[in-house]
């Protein structure tokens, strides 16, 4: 044992930033959460309330229609880019011309900044200005402008759509790795023993492919619930709270009207459902590790 | 079961010609091995029956019919793959029935199949477990399991035991035989192991550069060698092949030299180096040369090397002249390195090669 104390010398630099860094905001995140604080940056003035700020932020109706669009958001965001991105890596991982430019395309989403995608998606949607709009009604589709960010009822569709459209090529990447990777004897020892190609598909494809569509899902769930570049620029959670979400609420309670102890309690309740889902995530490799 | 015949097949990949006018047949029941080094057209060729390849040229029939245009899964062919190819996330049971499946049979049936091969191949007890759960020897008689169920025409197989430990592979290789013995089926097997051609094949095909260098019975092969290709590949250690001209004069009117030594040949012999027409290649194995202590008529000098002693037999490298090569002592006889022998051939197992052509002589 004796001999191990180096290596606590050794990984102390990077203890010592993530206690800096990590640890110490969740605690004071956890801390803050306690107190009434005025709405200014006086934080010596706070009281303690107790569990006070908790039970504000789990008794709001605000609160609970942005739960309703966190899920929505999420897991509509989730599926569709699965779904899209997994479709898009099968076509790729078939040889033909002009695959190498086709997946470079189709990789653009990916890796221009967000918060420019957002911008530039905020003017293609416009309902007066914007192309989109524009196009539905040079082509007869519809009489009068489509309103897309202005119209409670279509706002959290067109987020996720573009959302959609940002992070599908993630899942095609991690899609098309996994695709590389089906063993090419077990494919042909299947087409051998009779198996056509959806059969192949489905019984050697798809179960090899569980391990990189478990953790693409759960890193795409993650990313997603935490969200908040493309709302936040995009529509700042309006018309009227219909593309609020936790993130965009927490923001805005903390730097919009300065609530630093409510903004704290909700953010620990974020957390909290983050590390659940966290717990779930590393449960679900570990498990799949040891079985395999 | 079924014959195969292959007629002037040809398969290339781009410039490279894989496999180069191979004609081939085999009969009903039999065993035959497709053995050569990497690169020498056995997979492809293997590939090719079972339709995973398409040839460029030539015909494949099986059992009389042209399969060149038919789908793997419409050949009525079972295959065992090198790594077994066993669905990882499959049981045993089911992997077995998967073929089955596929081609729609009832549910009795397919168990009642898939117990009968259970039972023939010891894996009764497995049925339940996944592939990663079994050693290597278990999975491997669950791929022999999988093919055996279709009760196929013919089995193809793509060196099914190399990745086996070497104990195992012995083991293997015999249960392999008498799974041939007693279901009379049609194997065609690939191997870059001779001995594995040797030990377990009815006739072995040995290929080099895409081409068929020999078809014939292991005994032939290993005793007719058709070329020196040939007979350097089959038998380990492999045969000494020794470049030599031919000469003329001495007691017996001619005979071969090489650097520093010179061989009277019989007139039998000597008829037949005469008509290479560049240099010969004596061709001798390990197991044909005997060893004097003192010079004698007819014998040749050579300086012993190293000593390799493997338990029932010691192995001998050789200096003669200006080339190396390995001859063979029982255990008892004890000799040492950088000691003096006097050599004699067995006339009667010596093989001559065209040193151009390298074809037997």
């Amino acid at each position: 044992m004796v001999r191990h104390r180096a290596d606590y010398l050794y990984v102390a630099p990077a203890v010592l930033v993530m206690v800096l860094v990590i640890a110490y905001p969740v605690w004071f995140t956890f801390y803050l959460s306690m107190f009434s604080t005025p709405p200014n940056l006086a934080l010596e003035d706070k009281i303690f309330v107790g569990l006070d700020n908790y039970a504000r932020i789990l008794g709001a109706d605000s609160v609970h229609e942005a739960s309703l669009n966190t899920l929505v958001w999420t897991v509509a965001s989730t599926a569709l880019a699965f779904v899209l991105g997994f479709g898009a890596a099968l076509a790729l991982n078939r040889p033909f011309r002009g695959r190498g430019l086709l997946r470079g395309i189709l990789l653009v989403p990916y890796v221009i900044s967000a918060v420019a995608a957002a911008y530039v998606w905020r003017w293609l949607l416009h309902s007066d200005l914007g192309v989109l709009s524009a196009l539905a009604m040079a082509t007869g589709l519809r009489s009068q402008p489509f309103n897309f960010l202005d119209n409670t009822d279509t706002v959290l569709a067109s987020l996720i759509m573009v959302n959609v459209w940002k992070e599908f090529p993630f899942v095609m990447i991690m899609m098309l790795a996994g695709l590389q990777t089906v063993p090419d004897q077990l494919l042909r020892a299947a087409q051998v023993d009779g198996a056509g190609p959806w059969q192949r598909f489905w019984h050697i494809t798809v179960p090899h492919l569980g391990n990189v569509s478990l953790v693409t899902v759960l890193l795409l769930l993650a990313a997603n619930f935490n969200g908040f570049t493309i709302p936040w620029v995009m529509t700042g959670g309006g018309p009227a709270g219909a593309s609020e979400i936790w993130i965009t609420q927490i923001y805005q309670l903390a730097f919009g009207r300065i609530r630093f102890g409510l903004a704290s309690a909700y953010s620990v309740i974020l957390f909290a459902v983050m590390m659940t889902m966290g717990y779930f995530y590393v449960r679900a490799l570990v498990g799949r590790d040891r079985a395999s | 079961m079924a014959e195969v015949r292959l007629a002037n097949v040809r398969k290339g990949y781009g410039e490279a010609l894989a496999v180069d006018d191979l004609s081939l047949s085999i009969a009903d029941g039999e065993f035959v091995a497709l053995v050569g080094p990497s690169g020498c057209g056995k997979t492809t060729t293997l590939n090719m029956i079972a339709g995973l390849l398409e040839p460029d040229g030539g015909d494949i029939l099986i059992d009389g019919r042209r399969v060149n245009d038919l789908d793997p899964k419409d050949r009525d062919i079972a295959m065992v793959f090198q790594n077994y190819a066993l669905y990882p996330n499959k049981s045993v049971r089911k992997n077995l029935a998967f073929p089955l499946q596929m081609r729609g049979l009832a549910r009795a049936e397919i168990a009642r199949r898939v117990d009968e091969a259970a039972r023939m191949l010891d894996i009764g007890h497995l049925l339940e477990r996944r592939p990663r759960e079994l050693s290597g020897g278990q999975q491997q008689r669950v791929a022999l399991g999988r093919a055996l169920v279709r009760e196929p025409k013919v089995f193809l197989m793509d060196e099914p035991l190399s990745n086996l430990d070497a104990k195992l592979r012995v083991q293997m290789r015999s249960e392999l035989k008498r799974f041939h013995q007693d279901l009379k089926a049609t194997i065609v097997y690939v191997t870059h192991d001779q001995l594995e051609a040797m030990t377990m094949a009815d006739r072995m095909a040995v290929m080099q550069g895409g081409k068929l260098q020999q078809y014939d019975t292991p005994e032939r092969v290993y005793a007719h060698p058709a070329n020196a290709f040939v007979a350097s590949f089959v038998g380990s250690p492999a045969m000494n092949l020794i470049p030599v001209r031919v000469t003329d004069g001495g007691v017996a009117g001619g005979g071969v030299a090489g650097g520093g030594w010179a061989l009277d040949l019989p007139p039998e012999l000597l008829a037949r180096a005469r008509q290479a027409r560049g240099g010969v290649l004596l061709g001798i194995r390990h197991g044909a040369i005997r060893l004097l202590p003192s010079a004698a008529p007819g014998t040749v000098a050579a300086e012993v090397l190293t000593v390799e002693p493997t338990g029932d037999i010691t192995f001998l490298n050789l200096r003669l002249g200006d080339t190396d090569l390995v001859a063979s002592v029982p255990p008892e006889q004890l000799i040492a390195a950088g000691q003096r022998l006097w050599l004699t051939f067995d006339m009667a197992r010596l093989h001559l090669f065209d040193a151009t052509s390298e074809r037997a002589l």
